[in-house]
């Protein structure tokens, strides 16, 4: 049989386009995240850990990477004959329209995957989030409260409340207005982009969503607004805990350096909830006779001879003899080589820095980003580069 | 596609470390931080194209198949072939001392009937290589070889104690296998030496026939019965160039542990195009704390080091507390040094724990041995 109680649809296809240089070769759920892992690795482990095992990924942009890592699922236990894994890209056919117009048009072009398994819920998910959460207690919720839509929340500072879509509850926790970004909104709930439909009430919103010419086809703007009008029963589920929306480079980076206090971020060690991953054999990490290494993460592969400190080191990275690496984030198997110094810089994936280098050397003015310096996937930076802080690096191609 | 199958013996000589093997067999005992001594003959013979490969088990059995479970992890959970656990025999008196013995392959005989490959790759599973069988297969086939033994050159006797030698002729063929005498001169040879590495590739049909005809004889090895037979098949040797670490004792286990901090060796065996391929668990990157100082180590993953840490090999998620510091050490998984323990030349089998303050020192020719589980 096919038929499941909950399957999950998780949104990949996003360019990500505020990242930069960093998801101009990929796309943004496929980005290197904290060492090991990759941004996607936190919603399919959650799916995993809450026991969903049919989860459609759809993929639009420069998919090939992230097709690959996904593979069957099976880094995540979700290989499995009555559901698993589907990578959803979009497709021709008689009636339907190729590309992705949006988040609702992804999930409308796919409604037929969605009745092969014929569930009574569809939990809505984006891969481009960092978080541990429980989807099955967000499921109870929405049983026990009789919802048929149910949005994930979490608090947010009132000073960052318009780059989040905000809603406005009554006192038993029903959903009574939504608004997506703007300045001064009633409360400081932010919508999480985590949602539960019943299975009807999304198909019939979908079908209408489309005959809409004038919709944008996006579940913040136009969908939740429209079912709130419609008298539907909206609730809000309260998560409480750690979630990071991974969309710029300045959050991108802060998420990494949180991992490195411990205090506040997600427990990666906890062995109840594991996080789980799609990982390269390589040898453990080598650290050389005159490394110093201050309050880092090193992942498996690494080849450490100089000086790392408050920095993230993916697999495979490799820091020469008198280099000295700080603040930053190597990506997987990025090449620094010796004598080179570095300062609160992303260095991308296979990236190749020649010895003698100075990077993200402090300014007084016009410093971009948070003075992040940013270098693309693969670059090779010549010997001896002097680069100033906040700068993006790219090929010319 | 090969057209080969393998077998590995998981119990050849497989009580030979004492502490750490009173539980498991050698081939179980973890290596290199995250590894196990097996993985490194199982990936050599799954990065060489073989699909099918037959594991005889040792008297201990549990953790060699609690590692391996249906071998996903080398990509041998496969619909045709795969990997095989082929029970080993029972040995009487003689325990795990021998190598070879054809009484485990009669005891498997239907894994080499059922099936129809040409050749069949053995090697024993307790040394320390990197090897890719494809050159000495093409070899043996355009040969038109009976049987291939794999070499290694050396004048070294202690580097290779325990192997046989072999005496060859200048156009490879194996003229005679001398056996390992007891009262070896430990001193070096005028000249190189030839010593078996316990690899072999064997036709299949002539293996089935001596299994055969060995089989009213109740304590043979497969190398005296080639040898008897010297005459009528055709022999011949190949030599492997490459590091070969040869594990006999807690000494040697050590030493070969050690070599892995030389970066030549590490890259060569560790890192090259043919990985070595283990068990996966899914851990965080290791931390470094603030106060951690960490030296000429390897360390695995899901480790938190507080403390000081040089010249050693960590398995995961090991936890060195602040201000305890270990050095010349092999650490196994989840063991935890408390602070203000001091650690020389120790080993610790997984789990142990180090309560604060205590000093434990070994030397370089016996390491200290902490048994599994131990509360020190």
């Amino acid at each position: 049989m096919h038929k499941q109680e909950c399957i999950a649809m998780l949104l990949a296809g996003g360019q990500g386009s505020r990242l930069g240089s960093l998801t101009r070769n990929i796309a943004k759920p496929a980005v290197s995240f904290c060492g090991k892992y990759r941004i996607i690795d936190f919603s399919l482990s959650n799916c995993a850990n809450s026991n969903i095992n049919t989860v459609g990924v759809l993929t639009q942009y420069k998919p090939f990477l992230l097709n690959s890592y996904i593979g069957l699922g099976s880094a995540w236990n979700l290989d499995n004959p009555f559901g698993g894994v589907h990578i959803l890209p979009p497709f021709v056919g008689e009636h339907e329209l190729s590309w992705y117009k949006g988040t609702a048009n992804a999930i409308f072009q796919n409604l037929k995957f969605i009745d092969f398994y014929d569930p009574d819920y569809v939990l809505i998910i984006s891969g481009d989030h960092i978080y541990k959460m429980n989807y099955l207690s967000m499921l109870n919720y929405h049983k026990e409260k009789g919802s048929e839509i149910t949005i994930s929340t979490i608090e947010v500072p009132r000073e960052e409340v318009s780059r989040f879509g905000i809603v406005s509850l009554n006192e038993e926790g029903r959903i009574i207005k939504f608004t997506e970004k703007i300045a001064n909104p009633d409360s400081n709930l932010a919508s999480m982009g985590i949602y539960i439909f019943n299975w009807p009430i999304l198909k019939q919103a979908l079908l209408e969503d489309e005959q809409d010419q004038e919709s944008e086809n996006d579940f913040g703007k136009n969908i939740i607004p429209k079912q709130i009008a419609l008298g539907k029963r909206l609730y809000a589920y309260r998560f409480q805990g750690y979630w990071r929306d991974v969309g710029t480079i300045e959050s991108y980076y802060n998420a990494n350096m949180e991992f490195l206090e411990g205090d506040e971020a997600i427990n990666l060690f906890d062995p109840a909830q594991r996080v789980f991953s799609n990982e390269d054999i390589l040898p453990p990490q080598y650290i050389g006779p005159k490394a110093r290494i201050n309050n880092s993460l090193i992942s498996n592969g690494c080849v450490v001879l100089g000086d790392v400190s408050y920095s993230v080191l993916a697999p495979g990275a490799y820091v020469g003899e008198g280099a000295s690496i700080e603040n930053s984030i190597l990506l997987p198997h990025a090449r620094v080589s010796g004598h080179t110094k570095i300062n609160k810089t992303i260095v991308g994936e296979n990236a190749k820095i020649m010895s003698y280098c100075s990077i993200g050397i402090e300014q007084d003015s016009g410093v971009r980003q948070a003075g992040i310096t940013v270098i693309e996937d693969h670059y090779v930076l010549g010997k001896g580069s002097v680069i100033y802080a906040g700068s993006n690096l790219y090929s010319t191609r | 596609m090969q057209n080969a199958i393998g077998i590995l013996f998981g119990n050849n000589g497989s009580d030979s470390l004492r502490g750490l093997t009173s539980e498991r067999s050698i081939a179980a005992v973890p290596f290199g931080g995250r590894y196990r001594i097996l993985d490194f003959a199982l990936s050599s013979m799954v990065n060489s194209g073989l699909w099918t490969i037959g594991l005889i088990t040792p008297r201990h059995y549990r953790s060699i198949l609690d590692h391996l479970g249906a071998g996903k992890d080398w990509f041998l959970d496969r619909k045709s072939g795969g990997l095989f656990i082929l029970p080993g025999a029972i040995h009487g008196l003689s325990g795990e001392n021998g190598k070879f013995r054809l009484k485990d392959l009669q005891l498997n005989i239907e894994y080499l009937q059922k099936d129809l490959s040409e050749n069949i790759i053995i090697s024993g599973c307790n040394h320390i290589f990197n090897i890719n069988y494809n050159e000495a297969l093409e070899n043996h086939r355009n040969e038109k070889a009976d049987v291939t033994l794999i070499y290694k050159e050396s004048t070294d006797p202690s580097a290779m104690k325990g192997k046989e030698r072999l005496v060859i002729s200048d156009n490879q063929d194996v003229l005679d296998i001398l056996d390992v005498s007891e009262t070896e001169s430990t001193i070096a040879w005028p000249r190189k030496q030839n010593y078996f590495l316990d690899m072999l590739i064997i036709r299949r049909t002539l293996l089935l026939e001596i299994v055969d005809g060995y089989r009213s004889i109740e304590a043979i090895n497969l190398i005296e019965a080639i040898r008897e037979n010297m005459r009528t098949l055709k022999i011949i040797g190949v030599p492997f160039t490459g590091y070969f670490g040869v594990i006999n004792s807690v000494k040697d286990y050590f030493d070969r542990s050690m070599e892995l901090l030389d970066p030549i060796i590490c890259r060569e065996v560790l890192m090259g195009h043919d990985r070595i391929h283990t068990k996966i668990v899914d851990n965080p990157p290791t931390k470094h704390g603030h106060q951690a100082i960490t030296a000429n180590s390897l360390i695995s993953s899901g480790c938190i080091i507080e403390g000081e840490v040089r010249n050693s090999i960590l398995s995961r998620e090991v936890i060195i507390e602040t201000g305890a510091s270990i050095s010349n050490c092999i650490i196994m998984q989840k063991c935890k040094v408390s602070s203000g323990s001091r650690l020389d030349h120790v080993i610790l089998d997984k789990f142990v724990q180090v309560y604060p303050g205590n000093i434990l020192k070994g030397n370089k020719n016996s390491p200290l041995v902490v048994l599994k589980g131990s509360l020190v």
